[in-house]
């Protein structure tokens, strides 16, 4: 509940007066917000945090407060990282009282039908995707044991190494995934 | 050119929360992924390849430690985890899908979710066609393929006994053709005027491309030796061709002369060859008639 209470949210007079910091025009001010937010959220992922979109609204409530004194800051990712370390050494001090969750890993209880859905949805995204990264990701899942690692091994001989291959399935991963995202969500409304 | 990227296991230990501890490196890492999309991007693979061995199960007890208590601790890397089940499930067991729909139509539920796949999505019918879609086009092919195959068989079939009846008839009118331009023409005359009714004689046509006639008459009777053999015709006085000839004998003592007559007094016309021996007092001549037909 403390956790709760102390959730901050971004107003939007905050937001406004951020996006004016970040560029005088709006388009641009947006855009260079996304990228921000895009790469603030990645890094609390990284670090391992359990809420990174509320800590980045703390990131520039933060920034929000302090903008009056870096108007002339001329990196506002560089700055807004900055901060981002320390909320995140913040949230660092406070997970420690926080209890972890149990197994993650094993297979959670989904509801039969939403499982199908998303199985449904994974093949209508799947039948969008290009037909070289269809197969790649296809072939990718496809085997067992030994015949796995020959077929991997193959096609990263044919993508140009393994790094390139885990590269490759990573954008592809990404892709579906928002797909199916989206699919779900437009099925569920 | 080579990237300046870290080892990828550092980028490992740093995702599994491990240089946290270790400041100076945690930050240089922190600040290179923020600015190095190229990192950023490896990074995310390697995401990836800690949830896959999350899956496969081949995490030693520490990293799994790691991975529950600090890896899969935001919401967006347990919706990668979810996801990468999903696709592991949809290509490892697809026939779970399968067995899932041939279930699901008892499902008030599950008929409601489809229907708002129908019609909320945005592409439903081209999914949902697609693979019905594919399978008729496919079977559509396969018979177009058959009765094409099938027509195609039976014409060549109709296509080679025409042909056969071609060559047939071809060869037929070779033989013909040979026969009409070949320069020889075989005339055997069997019985003499004496022995004919006179109606049916024999008959030839000399074509253009005729050079001769290869005349052959069976004798009666023993043979005398040579024999005087004359052609005569009704429009001329005397013979148009005269020869004395030995005759071929067969082991029976059958008598036989046979010989090349040219063709180039002859008019169309009843001709007769008369035939005597060459020996005084052997008897009357005999007379062997034909009748000839040019066509120039």
């Amino acid at each position: 509940m403390a956790a709760q209470e102390a959730k901050r949210t971004l107003t939007p007079e905050g937001f406004g007066k951020f996006l004016r910091w970040l560029s005088e025009d709006d388009e641009l001010a947006v855009r260079e917000y996304q990228m921000i937010r895009m790469k603030l959220v990645r890094f609390f992922i990284h670090k391992g945090c359990a809420d990174p979109d509320e800590l980045f609204d703390k990131t520039v409530d933060i920034v929000v407060g302090k903008i009056e004194s870096c108007a002339e800051c001329p990196r506002p990712l560089a700055y807004c990282y900055g901060v981002a370390r320390n909320v995140w050494y913040q949230d660092v001090r406070e997970r420690k009282s926080v209890t972890l969750d149990g197994d993650v890993v094993s297979p959670e209880y989904q509801d039969t039908n939403v499982q199908e859905l998303k199985l449904q949805c994974l093949e209508r995204c799947l039948g969008q995707l290009a037909p070289g990264d269809r197969d790649i990701v296809a072939k990718y899942h496809g085997g067992q044991g030994r015949d796995k690692i020959e077929i991997r091994r193959l096609l990263a001989d044919g993508v140009g190494g393994g790094n390139a291959l885990r590269i490759r399935m990573c954008r592809v991963r990404k892709e579906l995934r928002m797909c199916v995202v989206e699919c779900t969500k437009r099925s569920l409304n | 050119m080579k990237s300046n990227l870290p080892d990828r296991s550092l980028v490992r230990q740093y995702l599994l929360g491990r240089l946290d501890r270790n400041k100076e490196l945690e930050d240089q890492l922190s600040n290179d992924i923020l600015f190095n999309d190229e990192l950023s991007e490896m990074v995310e693979s390697i995401e990836d390849e800690i949830i896959d061995d999350c899956l496969d199960g081949t995490l030693d007890s520490a990293d799994k430690d790691a991975v529950d208590g600090y890896f899969l601790r935001p919401p967006e890397r347990k919706e990668k985890l979810r996801f990468a089940r999903l696709l592991r499930h949809h290509f490892e067991k697809p026939h779970d899908l399968a067995e899932a729909r041939l279930d699901a139509p008892l499902s008030n539920r599950t008929n409601v979710i489809q229907e708002r796949i129908d019609y909320r999505s945005a592409v439903p019918w081209q999914s949902h066609f697609r693979p019905y879609g594919q399978i008729v086009a496919l079977i559509l092919l396969s018979v177009g393929s058959l009765i094409y195959i099938f027509s195609v068989r039976k014409n060549q079939a109709r296509l080679e006994s025409l042909l056969a009846r071609e060559r047939e008839h071809s060869a037929s009118l070779v033989t013909d053709a040979q026969l009409l331009q070949s320069p020889i023409l075989a005339l055997t005359l069997v019985s003499d005027r004496s022995r004919g009714d006179g109606t049916q004689i024999p008959y030839v046509q000399i074509k253009p491309s005729t050079k001769r006639i290869m005349v052959d008459i069976v004798l009666q009777g023993p043979s005398l030796g040579a024999y005087d053999v004359h052609l005569e015709t009704n429009a001329e006085n005397g013979p148009i061709w005269s020869a004395r000839l030995l005759p071929l004998i067969s082991d029976s003592g059958d008598a036989r002369l046979v010989f090349d007559l040219p063709i180039q007094r002859l008019k169309s016309d009843v001709n007769s060859f008369v035939v005597s021996s060459a020996v005084p007092g052997s008897g009357r001549p005999k007379h062997y008639d034909f009748r000839v037909k040019l066509t120039r």
